[in-house]
């Protein structure tokens, strides 16, 4: 197994709310880099955009005095006072410019950082009900839109992280096929994906299989880490703690695919400290790591190869539950 | 769209049996059987006791429509009144964007007294009783009813691990003075029922929660609540998740089973049709069991796309679940009572969308209402999809 390289979002562990609740305090930029850099085995923080980056010699600052790397710019285009109706793929020329122009700021923000690579989760980009959307327009301006943000430069990537739903019933960038799609309308090599694991579950996709779509066409940028019970529901739980085995088994993949990006955890606190949620989804993935090396990952292989799910599981779960009494 | 023009019905009161040659294109041929007052073949016969069907001639339908309304109100049928709930006339906002900016309670009523066919609030406690006498003011001045009070069982500075579940007895015990305050609240503006949604009263990962021990607390918290007035109605609002990844009380079962085991005459259910939908229930058996445990208390009225709880407008994808559904509260007594909108206005116009929540539900109960009783009693017991999707179709 390569080793894995951690980072923490900062907009993890401040205020946060759901429809319903808010948790945690509000929290200062300092104060969210404090409570990361004591998380062991965090080398990375990824930071919003635009609100931790309006002061930029200042979030250098801070980057440098805690040894942190900024692994991501993680840019927000979900203002619904102008991406009402959409963002990227807005009717209106006027909130596809700002969209466009907000995440042009983005790469520039991440190249002056040293980030080298900006994400999105196109949010603002979708519908509820039938009838409410004009598809082929829609997707054309999506596409359109990706193109003109990804050719803005060429040294800063741009990761486009799909999710089934939320805050509509549908979002237009709604699976790993949609953003191989556009990938490919755009041919631009700068232009891939932030595969967020517990979208995938909610997409009732194998994140493993994600995986390999995306490193198989040079896409998978960036990985988010998270779980859920794959009701639809994007809880941001910790990892492994539902999809134990397609957890283990998407670590296996990214040892094939050679993927040695970040892991940027993307957990909901709510009610636990975020520092200690994201210290026990660092440990729950080191661990499944460890357990893969011990399991040895040209035996699993040879299983998988040889296809028979009896078997692997005799041999995968031996490792868990050594004893046959 | 043209043909079923002729098959629009109106409700008749005088005829005996009507020949409806107009529906022989539509229903597949059968015979109704012996003692059944519906038979399908050579015409359709349909018992007239009440209401009677008779083939109505292409006007367009709109003479058949408003003859049927006519023919239903003159009837008395114990009109279910619409309400709004408080909240969803205020900030719109969810994880990710808000809509809808934060409103007062004045800008609330008056959004609320834009929409015709809108007699009553659900306000939420404690944010709408904060100036008790500013409240009774408003509900006096729009001439507004409150068919329940919605008490929030979920708060931004407590409760975080659940309420009447909380593992805190302090916090329980919170819990219960609070709603006892409520429930005095409610009694002060003529309102029934208090209901609550227990959204945090849940659990995300596995062994988070003694679930026995949770019950227990919960039947010893309500215990407590419902003896504080009996008269108010106490309803259970429940949903499957959100936003835990469970709720504790998640499908109508779990509900009703819930205020069995707590043997309380006044701890019963809030309906929540989204709820229910997403729970992958049929609203329409829900109300079933839930009338069965006589602990069918309360209705809110919204739709999704039964995979996440987005507070649709009703029927904008169950048009049909909606026709059973309001069908069957007629048939179990829902009447002369309220629905109350649970609607979120999202990008739309706040006062547009619950203008067409008024409009789609009304129709919604005139397509239910069409449904001749009798008929449908025989097609129950037929059970042939055959006949009785053609026959719904026919009344659209």
């Amino acid at each position: 197994m390569n080793s894995l390289k951690f980072s923490a979002s900062s907009g993890f562990f401040g205020r946060r709310r759901d429809r319903f609740t808010e948790y945690q305090p509000d929290r200062t930029l300092e104060e969210k880099f404090k409570l990361i850099r004591e998380i062991p085995g965090i080398r990375g923080i990824e930071l919003k955009y635009p609100l931790d980056l309006k002061d930029i010699p200042f979030a250098r600052r801070l980057l440098a005095d805690s040894g942190l790397v900024c692994s991501a710019v993680n840019a927000d285009v979900k203002d619904a006072t102008h991406f009402r109706h959409g963002a990227l793929s807005s009717p209106s020329a006027e909130a596809r410019q700002r969209a466009v122009s907000l995440l042009r700021g983005a790469m520039d923000a991440a190249a002056e950082i040293g980030a080298g690579l900006v994400t999105t989760c196109p949010v603002a980009d979708g519908y509820d009900y039938p009838f409410q959307v004009e598809f082929q327009s829609a997707w054309g301006h999506f596409v359109e839109s990706a193109a003109a943000v990804a050719s803005h430069r060429c040294d800063v990537r741009l990761a486009l992280e799909f999710q089934p739903r939320e805050p509509h019933a549908y979002t237009i960038l709604s699976s790993v096929g949609k953003v191989l799609h556009v990938c490919a309308e755009v041919a631009l090599l700068n232009l891939g994906a932030n595969l967020d694991v517990g979208h995938s579950f909610a997409a009732r996709e194998s994140p493993a299989e994600s995986a390999v779509l995306l490193a198989g066409k040079g896409r998978l940028f960036y990985v988010h880490s998270n779980d859920n019970p794959g009701d639809g529901g994007d809880w941001d739980m910790i990892s492994g703690t539902v999809h134990f085995w397609h957890w283990l088994e998407l670590l296996y993949t990214f040892d094939r695919v050679g993927y040695d990006g970040w892991l940027g955890g993307d957990i909901v606190a709510k009610h636990m400290g975020p520092g200690e949620a994201y210290d026990v989804n660092t440990r729950m993935i080191q661990r499944m790591a460890a357990l893969l090396n011990r399991m040895d990952t040209e035996t699993i292989r040879r299983l998988i190869a040889e296809g028979n799910p009896a078997k692997t599981f005799d041999y995968l779960s031996r490792w868990l539950l050594p004893n046959d009494a | 769209m043209r043909n079923l023009h002729t098959t629009d019905v109106m409700l008749h009161g005088t005829a005996d049996e009507v020949r409806r040659e107009s529906l022989l294109g539509i229903l597949a041929a059968g015979d109704g059987g012996p003692g059944q007052s519906l038979c399908l073949g050579l015409g359709l016969v349909w018992p007239l006791n009440h209401g009677s069907i008779v083939a109505c001639p292409d006007d367009g339908g709109r003479g058949a429509e408003r003859e049927c309304t006519r023919a239903v109100s003159r009837k008395g049928g114990g009109m279910n009144q619409l309400a709004i709930i408080s909240a969803f006339l205020g900030g719109a906002k969810n994880r990710y964007m808000t809509y809808q900016a934060d409103r007062t309670l004045d800008e609330k009523f008056r959004l609320a007294s834009a929409v015709d066919g809108i007699a009553g609030l659900e306000l939420c406690y404690p944010a709408d009783f904060q100036d008790v006498s500013r409240l009774k003011e408003l509900l006096k001045h729009y001439g507004f009813k409150v068919p329940a009070v919605n008490f929030r069982s979920r708060r931004d500075d407590k409760w975080w691990r659940g309420s009447f579940t909380s593992a805190s007895a302090a916090e329980r015990g919170e819990f219960v003075d609070e709603v006892k305050r409520a429930m005095d609240a409610a009694g002060e503006l003529n309102c029934p029922r208090i209901t609550t949604c227990p959204l945090n009263d849940g659990t995300d990962h596995l062994f988070e929660m003694d679930y026995v021990q949770a019950y227990d607390a919960a039947v010893e918290c309500f215990s407590v609540v419902c003896a504080h007035n009996p008269q108010v109605q106490v309803c259970i609002e429940y949903k499957e998740s959100d936003p835990r990844a469970r709720c504790l009380f998640g499908t109508a079962a779990e509900a009703a089973s819930f205020c069995q085991i707590a043997n309380i005459d006044n701890l019963g259910v809030t309906l929540d049709i989204g709820h229910a939908l997403c729970a992958g229930e049929r609203p329409a058996q829900s109300v079933a069991l839930l009338a069965k445990a006589k602990r069918l208390f309360y209705v809110h009225l919204n739709d999704n796309d039964g995979r996440w709880d987005w507070d649709m407008l009703p029927g904008a994808y169950h048009l049909w679940e909606f026709a059973e559904l309001f069908y069957c509260l007629r048939e179990l007594g829902y009447r002369d009572d309220w629905y109350a909108f649970d609607v979120f206005p999202k990008e739309i116009d706040t006062v547009e969308t619950f203008k067409a929540a008024v409009a789609l539900t009304r129709k919604l109960e005139a397509i239910a209402d069409r449904i001749d009783r009798d008929t449908m009693k025989v097609l129950l017991r037929e059970r042939n999809p055959a006949r009785t999707l053609p026959y719904l179709y026919s009344l659209l």
